[in-house]
């Protein structure tokens, strides 16, 4: 997603990236990133709350109106909880037994074949 | 008094942003990955103001949701993790209706939310009542999903183009992207 802001950007569109991962974001380096301290998944507002959601966009479109040079960072005030304890989760290892690292590997693999048999019936579709 | 402790009005120290980067290399590293994922980065970044008032604008929308497929498992609310339900081209849809689009192919946070609401990832339906209320001049006729590649090559050479091309080819003056 970064790297398409980056190339309408480049061609004359205003862009302006809603996004979760604020690290990965801001490492590839964008126009514009309205950022929610949201679990990966939620860059357009919390579930099922369109005062969440309404924000969430006005956010973005103020952003796209005034943002002052490249990379330009917002965060929206919002919380997805008062317990941030839901941070430490996503993909820590340390939080994993070895049997869950093990079949998680096991799973992984799995995904990379059904996802690699997509992409290959995708390139034949193309190339017939 | 610790310089954590009350009075200071800190928020606890893991009440951060995720550090996604340092999680997804140790993660794979620890399933057995030895080559680390090489994140895109670039010490330069294109800029380009709106020339125009936002009331005026034409705006795209793009995702990185996949149109709901019936015949490819389970995709949620709450699925797993489904790399069948993947797509490898740039396709777009008719803004001024609603779409049944997933991100169970996505590496969403499965611990804390279920993709129970596609409002919370596409904001289709929220950007057309900004049209509908002037705040933006109108949504292009089509919003377009971007492919998430994990090959960078694929990215810049095939689909940052076509993205470019299908927005231009609607006049779009500015997009919003959303990640997943």
């Amino acid at each position: 997603m970064s790297l398409a802001a980056r190339h309408l950007e480049e061609n004359g569109i205003a862009t302006v990236v809603m996004g979760c991962a604020k690290d990965i974001v801001e490492f590839v380096g964008v126009p514009r990133f309205l950022f929610s301290d949201f679990p990966l998944g939620n860059a357009a507002g919390r579930p099922r709350d369109p005062q969440s959601q309404a924000i969430t966009m006005e956010l973005a479109l103020r952003l796209l109106e005034a943002a002052p040079a490249a990379r330009t960072t917002v965060q929206s005030p919002l919380r997805w909880s008062e317990d941030p304890s839901w941070k430490l989760d996503y993909s820590n290892i340390e939080r994993l037994s070895p049997d869950e690292i093990r079949r998680r590997r096991k799973e992984f693999d799995r995904q990379k074949e059904v996802a690699r048999d997509v992409r290959d019936q995708s390139a034949a579709a193309r190339s017939s | 008094m610790s310089q954590t402790g009350p009075g200071f009005g800190f928020a606890p120290e893991a009440d951060a942003p995720v550090p996604y980067m340092q999680r997804i290399r140790d993660y794979y590293l620890a399933l057995g990955y030895a080559t680390p994922y090489r994140w895109a980065h670039y010490a330069e970044v294109p800029f380009r103001a709106l020339t125009r008032p936002l009331a005026e604008c034409r705006v795209a929308l793009i995702t990185t949701a996949a149109p709901y497929q019936p015949d490819k498992g389970d995709q949620g609310p709450g699925a797993p993790y489904n790399g069948a339900a993947k797509f490898y081209r740039v396709y777009s849809g008719d803004s001024r209706i609603d779409h049944d689009v997933r991100i169970s192919h996505l590496g969403i946070d499965r611990a804390h939310t279920t993709a129970e609401d596609s409002n919370s990832w596409f904001p289709l339906p929220q950007l057309r009542r900004c049209a509908a209320a002037a705040r933006i001049g109108e949504v292009v006729p089509r919003f377009h999903g971007a492919p998430t590649n994990r090959s960078h090559r694929t990215t810049l050479d095939q689909d940052c183009p076509e993205l470019l091309a299908r927005c231009r080819a609607d006049g779009a003056d500015a997009a919003l992207l959303v990640a997943n």
